[in-house]
């Protein structure tokens, strides 16, 4: 992606210079402060009584404190939206990387008739933005029969998602060499073998950008569900909260808990994974 | 070029392709399409009535009250757009050129500003509407505290605030995401011509508008036109924080809800119109084709010439 | 991911094998989810009275129940018995044919009902009834009488005793009333909470029968008093929103709420300590009637195309009954609309005596059946009353003329 990374400092003025990224430092220091101040009083808050936040809202909690929490695992069905968010995310995941590996190796790797119409074809569903289209998809759950069912979740879901796969990856597979595969057909091994034993062990990188390109707006849409699923028990995270953030009001420390509990399985893996997160979601946009 | 044939790799090409292609046509271009016959049609509830041409645009277009609720709702994506473009665009160039001296630190506030753009938007949308709450929020608690209680305000329940609210939230939500896109693009600039121009100049302005600027300008487009889909798109966001009726009195009205509305009613109008709701779709998504398509000749032309 | 799709559908397919259409097997929806338990209840004193006749409960949230039902009628796969909404919701159903009408022939009970509660599941243009009304609501100020007490207060008598002991409570560090207006619906309930008995059934009548419209000098001056009270909401009450206001009114922070009796077990859920009280604003002059405003929330209604049409009545006369009327208020302390229903609960036999005067629930009741909803310009209007940015005058004027796109009353 980077050809020359550059960094650079000004030789002349070293007084000018430290001024000049003192001010940066400065800068940067303030924003990252306000980028993570309200997540800080989130989770500090969560771990607050109601009283207790009302009083101190920025002052530092007792983190043994999880009545918060253990009223949300056990009063509420939090534990069952998170499960199907993980359900509803990972079963989209696992088709739109095996679909979309499937159509970009055959874009990438074979010339057939169509080949570039069918490209096009694919490359016109990024641009559309697919929820204005939400009452013929609710017209088509209903005849599929699977409205109030995670299946049209996960379907739709999918749709999206191939589109921006099958770019990144029919652009990465057109890259790899053809020796490998040209020896493996030599020896007179089928299609699909060179495609299983000796291509696919090669695109794992594009799979991950794809992958985290499409799993952060699948594990927090909240559009579809809120058109497509009504019972409580299907809900998925971001749909649940809603459900939730209704019940318990003003119970604020209880409210905070439900935000840092839905907002932690993401964050603890996008700071683990953070190169991949960035290079991920900017994919899309850098070119 | 071989042509197609039935033979086993006619086969095997077949059999990779249909079925990413039948879920693509199936659940985007089938529906799409869709929503642009359904407009063309008078709905009962879910059953589709008679043919009416051009009808329900006219409605959404000329007839009130639609008319003046499409305007109020469509001003506010324009101010939306707008207000991001400096807020989130803007801010977000200028910290991507402080991020890309890479002082110390640069790594930890690098991560620190995408952070919030993995959030849902749900959380971030009741994450400020707590915060701005008019008595037990984090703002007007700190406002009475540092003595300026004068200045504590019901955010989100006055017309003059509430959208702008709405905006800095958003604001807040993805500004990493311009930053790091713009980044990734000084990072591109070869440093041949940053030594260059280093010869001629050492005003930092000359050098972000004759070197810089114009050498991010492809991410810039792309940038420019995902905002503008994205304002137009507005949806969550409003909906957690102001309601399904862009409360107060649709002072924060967007596009998106009152497509949603129409579609599917709300609770104080029972009525939901799939005919008007699909009028209103395909208008939005003309417009946002149109537009988008606009910005990516131009601002493309643009980059060709420098 | 293949074995999810098949698990999932695995159990799609032990469900449908789970419910086999038996004879006399009754599907029933209903929106009231919360009220579940006592349904199976009152299922199973039906089915120990009519042996071989089933009826399975389904629940569905509140706010999409409509589209939910109505897609499901449309598809031919909606239930033998459903609750429907009253008024314009109900039409929305009934009138594409979906609900099978209902006369004292075949449910003689309806005969006793009250005709506000009939209308209330009538549709207007065929006069026929689709639905047996189950609950009326009432809005009304709810008070904390704790607080009453402690500061010597008692239920106002005329507006200048309700505004000077909001003052009072005021003065002494109490928030007087703790409804917020930022969520929208929210403003059209303050409205008939507070300045009912101001409006008064004079202008009711006037309005329903298109002699008067809403730049009325008795409404705008409602209004205007509505606006002077709100001084007593609390501190940014316009960026309030209901869920904020009412727990301030359960935790005891505040003394009064304007709501609706469906709010009185709501409140006994969140503090079962308070002692909550009812009264119905007052008028100008302590001779002014009091009034409530009173509308019926939905009814029990069967499928016109329903394969067990027969059993289906037998269920919805029992649900018209006054032993189920009696049931459903003793057991989900609603205000039953079954003719001889006794109310053990004193709360619920207050607000019962309190619907003897009142007015109708005016933008639900009548102006709900076109677009732009008068529920919709009500609640915009009366949110930029409070926030200042329209006067009571300008307020009815923007109201009648909403209406006059689709109410033939005011149109000329």
């Amino acid at each position: 992606m980077s050809t020359v990374t550059t960094t650079y400092s000004d030789r002349p003025g070293l007084i000018a210079t430290l001024g000049r990224d003192g001010l940066i430092q400065i800068i940067l220091i303030a924003n990252t402060f306000i980028m993570l101040a309200p997540i800080v009083i989130m989770i500090f808050s969560a771990f607050k009584t109601t009283p207790q936040i009302f009083a101190s809202p920025f002052g530092i909690p007792d983190f043994t404190n999880l009545v918060n929490f253990s009223r949300i695992w056990t009063q509420t069905n939090f534990l069952q939206y998170l499960i199907n968010s993980f359900v509803v995310t990972g079963a989209s995941m696992a088709l739109i990387l095996t679909l979309g590996t499937m159509a970009a190796y055959a874009l990438a790797r074979y010339e057939f008739f169509g080949a570039g119409f069918i490209l096009m074809f694919f490359i016109a569903g990024l641009t559309l933005p697919l929820k204005l289209a939400i009452i013929p998809l609710f017209m088509l759950m209903r005849d599929l029969g699977i409205l109030n069912n995670q299946l049209s979740l996960i379907f739709v879901y999918t749709a999206m998602g191939l589109p921006t796969t099958i770019f990144i990856m029919t652009g990465f597979i057109r890259t790899l060499p053809n020796e490998l595969e040209d020896a493996a057909r030599m020896d007179g091994a089928s299609e699909a073998r060179i495609m299983w034993s000796i291509m696919l062990p090669l695109v794992r990188p594009a799979m991950v950008i794809a992958g985290i390109q499409n799993v952060v707006p699948i594990w927090n849409d909240f559009f579809f569900p809120l058109v497509f699923i009504q019972n409580d028990r299907l809900k998925t995270l971001p749909q649940g909260l809603t459900t939730f953030m209704g019940e318990y009001s003003t119970d604020y420390g209880v409210l905070y808990a439900g935000l840092t509990l839905s907002a932690l399985p993401i964050i603890i893996i996008y700071i683990v994974l953070s190169r991949q997160f960035i290079s991920g979601m900017t994919s899309g946009a850098i070119k | 070029m071989p042509q197609l044939r039935l033979t086993g790799r006619g086969l095997w090409i077949t059999a990779l392709i249909v079925p990413p292609l039948a879920f693509v046509a199936l659940f985007v271009v089938y529906p799409i399409i869709s929503a642009f016959a359904y407009a063309f049609f008078d709905w009962n509830g879910l059953l589709r009535g008679e043919f009416v041409g051009l009808d329900n645009f006219h409605t959404v277009l000329f007839v009130e009250p639609y008319a003046s609720w499409t305007r109020n709702a469509f001003s506010h994506n324009i101010i939306v757009f707008f207000a991001l473009m400096v807020l989130q665009n803007g801010l977000g160039f200028f910290l991507a050129y402080a991020l890309w001296r890479e002082l110390p630190g640069a790594r930890f506030h690098r991560i620190a500003v995408f952070l919030p753009v993995v959030l849902s938007t749900i959380i971030v949308g009741y994450l400020f509407k707590l915060f701005l709450h008019p008595l037990f929020g984090v703002v007007n608690i700190s406002l009475r505290g540092m003595g300026l209680g004068e200045l504590a305000q019901p955010w989100l329940g006055q017309s003059s605030t509430a959208l702008w609210a709405l905006i800095a939230a958003n604001a807040w939500h993805m500004v990493g995401f311009p930053t790091l896109v713009f980044l990734a693009g000084m990072q591109r600039i070869p440093t041949e011509m940053l030594d260059a121009v280093r010869m001629e100049t050492r005003s930092e302005w000359v050098k972000i508008t004759k070197i810089v600027w114009p050498l991010v300008a492809p991410s810039a487009t792309v940038v420019f036109v995902l905002l503008f889909v994205g304002a137009f798109n507005w949806f969550e966001l409003p909906y957690v924080m102001a309601g399904l009726d862009g409360s107060p009195f649709g002072s924060t009205d967007v596009l998106g809800l009152y497509f949603y509305r129409t579609a599917f009613g709300n609770v104080s109008s029972g009525q939901q119109d799939f005919g008007l709701g699909s009028a209103l779709a395909v208008l939005i998504f003309l417009f946002i084709a149109v537009i988008a398509g606009l910005i990516t000749v131009r601002l493309r032309a643009r980059e060709i010439q420098l | 991911m293949p074995s999810t799709i098949i698990r999932i559908g695995a159990a799609l397919a032990a469900m449908s094998v789970a419910a086999p259409a038996m004879a006399q097997d009754l599907t029933f929806w209903s929106w009231r989810q919360e009220d579940r338990a006592q349904y199976e209840q009152f299922i199973d004193t039906f089915e120990a009275a009519n042996p071989g006749i089933t009826v399975t409960l389904e629940t569905f949230e509140a706010t999409n129940y409509n589209t939910i039902l109505a897609t499901a009628l449309a598809g031919g796969s909606g239930p033998d018995l459903m609750m429907v909404r009253a008024y314009g919701g109900l039409e929305s159903i009934a009138v594409p044919g979906y609900l099978e009408p209902l006369t004292t022939e075949t449910v003689p009970a309806l005969a006793d009902y009250t005709p506000e509660a009939l209308a209330a599941e009538t549709v207007r243009a065929d006069g026929k009834v689709y639905a047996v009304p189950f609950a009326s609501q009432t809005q009304l100020v709810i008070y904390n009488k704790k607080i009453f007490d402690d500061a010597g207060l008692s239920e106002p008598q005329t507006w200048d005793e309700f505004m000077a002991l909001s003052q009072k409570l005021k003065d002494s560090g109490i928030i007087p009333i703790a409804n917020g207006t930022a969520t929208a619906w929210q403003n059209e309930t303050v409205t008939f909470d507070f300045v009912s008995s101001l409006m008064g059934k004079d202008f009711v009548a006037d309005i329903m029968s298109g002699e008067t419209d809403f730049t009325d000098e008795r409404f705008t001056s409602a209004l205007a008093a509505l606006k002077d009270l709100s001084q007593y909401f609390p501190d940014g009450f316009i960026g309030l929103d209901y869920a904020s206001a009412q727990q301030l009114f359960s935790s005891g922070m505040a003394a009064m709420f304007g709501g609706g009796s469906y709010e009185l077990a709501t409140f006994r859920a969140q503090n079962p300590d308070l002692e909550l009280g009812v009264f119905a604003a007052p008028g100008r002059t302590a001779e002014d009637e009091k009034l409530v405003a009173l509308y019926f929330d939905g009814g029990y209604a069967a499928n016109a195309a329903g394969a067990n049409k027969e059993a289906a009545l037998k269920f919805i006369n029992y649900l018209a009954s006054t032993e189920f009327g009696q049931a459903f208020a003793d057991n989900l302390n609603n205000i039953s609309t079954a003719p001889g229903v006794t109310f053990q609960d004193p709360l619920l036999a207050e607000v019962a005596e309190l619907n003897a005067t009142s007015i109708p629930y005016l933008f639900l009741v009548n102006f709900r059946y076109g677009e732009p909803s008068g529920s919709v310009l009500i609640q915009s209007e009366v949110q930029k009353l409070f926030a200042g940015e329209t006067t009571p005058e300008a307020a009815g004027q923007a109201i009648t003329d909403g209406l006059k796109v689709w109410y033939e009353p005011f149109q000329d």
